[in-house]
């Protein structure tokens, strides 16, 4: 087992070891740790630190180093996210490939410094103008996160899009035992920028955007197709099936333990990418199926939105109910989730579709 | 006698400028000077939003079109990882100095090794000829209908004069188009900046009155007239920071 | 699993005697999270974490019901003595925490002067790791030998091995004292 790491600073290992070249952002609670640790350790291995002058800058910078295929990356929180959604739009667009790590806080405008989910909607909706979306990977702990580093660079890489690793203030700043990665020597990608024109592009005048727009759909269903992840338990004969990313999803995990040691039939769907959504993990759900129940860390729900959604279209003969128990910000206890779980049962809390 | 010369290679459409803009003299002049360099197979170039648009559909060169006012930040994040190439951003006034001037600035600031080369016409010229923060007093746009009123809106920036006497930039000049003279010592500036970036010396930025006859409402020649007349006394040409080795 | 609350102002070094049975529970090959509060606490006011260790998962590594806690000051042992399960126990700093503790009739408190004990033994930084120490006892699951190697192991992969038998003067004075 490996030693008591910091989410951020192992976060950031792992990028070093997943062969970025360059970071570039600007300090915001509670990412910072992510930048602090890569300013000494980006020198170390011959990558580059830029301490931007903004989130802006930050954002652009990662585009010009994603423009010649080497793997970058920024990170921030909400309302730094906020000012980056210009150039993820862009990168996006240029159909380039970098990882965005959203240590998410709680709150709206500036916000407040709490752990939470808010941004849910905002990440795996794009986030900025137009129409395209980012990959959205949300680790429940600091191993997973670690070991999805590298993977967001290649779903980055694959699909030439944004991955967003969208963690939460709480697992940023908390400790656990986490095993580091091996060292990645990523190849530079044919369609990086080498200053001979190897790689051909047209000029945006002369772009086709009825032509691009198939192959952006094109794009969008292979990875709703073959990029689903997603933790399960419990499905098949579940009267209640929890759904809960992040550090609430592990918590819901626990207290779907505890439940079904009470003699609860309760299951749980822990989504890894919220972007794509793992719809095929609905598939497992009892048909028979009393409630679905989101449990996320911000005010007014919004994965509850992507649950109703997708079990409309796997259940479509009757309208299952569903349920959220938003606990704001933080992560919700365990007891929170099975109070909840009571309160539905009793009619106390009533479903949102 | 006037010398043929063959269209550098890496210009390859022709761009769609208007007639007598001042954009297609200079790409012309970066390009010569790329290919006398030997960097013109060794070149990003990091293009603005605006009439540098133009620039995508008409090089054949590796080149990003950036968000609005940002190429000097994507240019710093080329650089950064690919130090052995020639990085130019181009841009004009309105996307280098207003929505811009953060990134502009703070690459300056940090004194990045790259060149950046702005196209000063004194307005936005692709939105149709709005004010900028080069805008001349009492000029005439369609977002200053009488005349700029630099009480409320500020004075003409002068920006490489800001960056050669508030950082320690490697090169720093203005040009302009208005004549044979002044294209030939625009080119020795801009190869300046450029020898400037391959050495490693650090940032380079050289600024270029260009006319916009469209915008500006005036002939070709007039709009040359007013560079010389309106815009040099204000903008003066010149180096306003040297190269340390020359 | 275990969860321990540890509390205090900001420099008293309470996150570091949290990180220490942290790191002791991993040492003995146990899973273990260690969170803190952080934000405003950074830069000055109250500090907090909370530990969770156990041969288990740990599931929410978030405070939910502590079976300990350490109070370094008053306003901590007031803000978390009610939280405290029923059957835990509480472990004030007596040097610093003056008010009423018997507040509660189904947990048991402690009292132990951390900062006098400090500076007896000459170690006048050395009251978090006596109360960590004293945690360590307290909460019964490792003996004082564990403790220590586990600590030197966390310090020395931290580059602080200098302090090392500093650390382990206060450890013992700690674990001995309750």
């Amino acid at each position: 087992m490996g030693d008591m790491i910091k989410g951020n600073i192992a976060i950031a290992e792992a990028a070093v070891r997943a062969g970025i070249k360059l970071y570039a952002g600007y300090p915001i609670t509670p990412s910072t740790e992510i930048m602090e640790y890569l300013s000494k350790r980006l020198p170390e291995v011959g990558a580059s630190f830029v301490q931007a002058e903004s989130e802006l800058a930050g954002i652009n910078m990662v585009m010009g180093a994603a423009a010649c295929g080497v793997r970058a990356l920024t990170a921030s929180s909400g309302p730094g996210i906020s000012l980056k959604q210009e150039g993820i739009s862009c990168i996006s667009d240029e159909e380039l490939a970098c990882v965005v790590i959203n240590v998410v806080r709680y709150g709206n405008g500036l916000g407040t410094l709490y752990s939470a989910q808010c941004d849910y909607h905002r990440e795996t909706r794009g986030g900025g103008n137009g129409d395209y979306r980012c990959i959205v990977l949300c680790p429940g702990s600091i191993q997973e996160a670690v070991d999805l580093m590298a993977t967001a660079y290649e779903l980055a890489e694959k699909y030439r899009i944004v991955t967003v690793m969208m963690t939460e203030g709480a697992l940023g700043q908390m400790m656990e035992p986490c095993e580091l990665p091996d060292f990645i020597e990523p190849k530079k990608h044919p369609w990086g920028f080498d200053g001979k024109y190897t790689y051909k592009k047209i000029g945006i005048f002369d772009r086709n955007s009825m032509d691009e727009a198939v192959e952006l759909n094109k794009k969008h269903e292979a990875i709703k197709a073959e990029e689903q992840r997603w933790e399960e338990e419990g499905l098949e004969d579940a009267d209640y099936v929890f759904v809960a990313f992040g550090l609430p999803g592990r918590s819901v995990q626990g207290a779907v333990k505890e439940l079904r040691a009470e003699g609860h039939k309760v299951g749980f769907i822990r989504p890894i990418t919220t972007w794509p959504f793992p719809e095929k993990a609905f598939e497992n759900v009892n048909k028979d199926v009393k409630g679905l129940i989101s449990v996320e860390a911000n005010a007014t729900g919004q994965l509850i939105d992507d649950v109703a959604l997708t079990i409309k279209k796997v259940i479509k003969d009757r309208n299952v109910p569903t349920f959220c128990l938003p606990c704001v910000y933080g992560i919700p206890s365990m007891k929170f989730t099975k109070e909840g779980l009571h309160k539905i049962i009793s009619g106390e809390i009533k479903e949102a579709y | 006698m006037a010398k043929a010369r063959k269209v550098p290679a890496i210009i390859d459409n022709p761009m769609s400028f208007c007639p007598g803009c001042g954009h297609g003299i200079v790409i012309r002049l970066i390009a010569e000077c790329l290919e006398e360099l030997e960097q013109d197979q060794n070149l990003i170039f990091a293009l603005g939003v605006g009439c540098s648009s133009l620039l995508g559909g008409g090089l054949v060169t590796d080149r990003l079109h950036c968000p609005h006012g940002r190429a000097s930040a994507v240019a710093t994040g080329m650089k950064r990882v690919q130090p052995e190439n020639t990085i130019v951003a181009y841009q004009g006034d309105g996307d280098a100095y207003s929505i811009g001037i953060a990134e502009t600035i703070n690459a300056a600031y940090r004194n990045e090794n790259f060149t950046m080369v702005a196209i000063n016409n004194t307005n936005y010229g692709m939105t149709g000829g709005q004010m900028s923060w080069t805008t001349m007093p009492g000029q005439v746009t369609t977002t200053s209908p009488l005349g700029r009123d630099c009480e409320i809106t500020g004075n003409p920036l002068k920006f490489p004069e800001l960056v050669a006497s508030q950082f320690d930039v490697a090169f720093a000049a203005r040009g302009a188009v208005t004549s044979p003279k002044n294209i030939n010592k625009l080119k020795k500036y801009i190869k300046n900046g450029l020898e400037a970036q391959i050495n490693g010396e650090g940032y380079s930025v050289i600024e270029v009155l260009s006319p916009c006859p469209t915008n500006w409402k005036l002939s070709p020649l007039n709009s040359m007239k007013r560079i010389e007349e309106e815009l040099i006394p204000y903008y003066p040409l010149g180096v306003f920071k040297e190269r340390k080795e020359n | 699993m275990r969860e321990i609350v540890y509390a205090g102002f900001g420099g008293q070094g309470v996150l570091t005697s949290g990180l220490v049975m942290s790191q002791v529970a991993i040492f003995k090959g146990q899973n273990a999270t260690w969170i803190p509060s952080y934000g405003s606490a950074m830069r000055g006011g109250t500090a907090n974490c909370t530990v969770k260790y156990g041969k288990d998962t740990i599931y929410n590594p978030a405070q939910e019901d502590p079976d300990l806690l350490l109070a370094m000051n008053g306003p901590s042992f007031e803000m978390f003595y009610p939280m405290v399960k029923s059957g835990g126990i509480i472990l004030v700093n007596s040097d610093m925490v003056d008010c009423d503790v018997n507040v509660r009739d189904d947990v048991k408190v402690y009292k132990l002067a951390c900062s006098t004990l400090a500076q007896e033994i000459k170690q006048p930084r050395g009251a978090n790791i006596i109360a960590a120490a004293a945690i360590i006892k307290l909460a019964g699951d490792f003996s004082m030998e564990d403790g220590i190697q586990g600590m030197n192991d966390m310090f020395r992969k931290k580059g602080k091995e200098k302090f090392e038998a500093a650390n382990m003067k206060a450890f013992e004075c700690g674990f001995n004292a309750v």
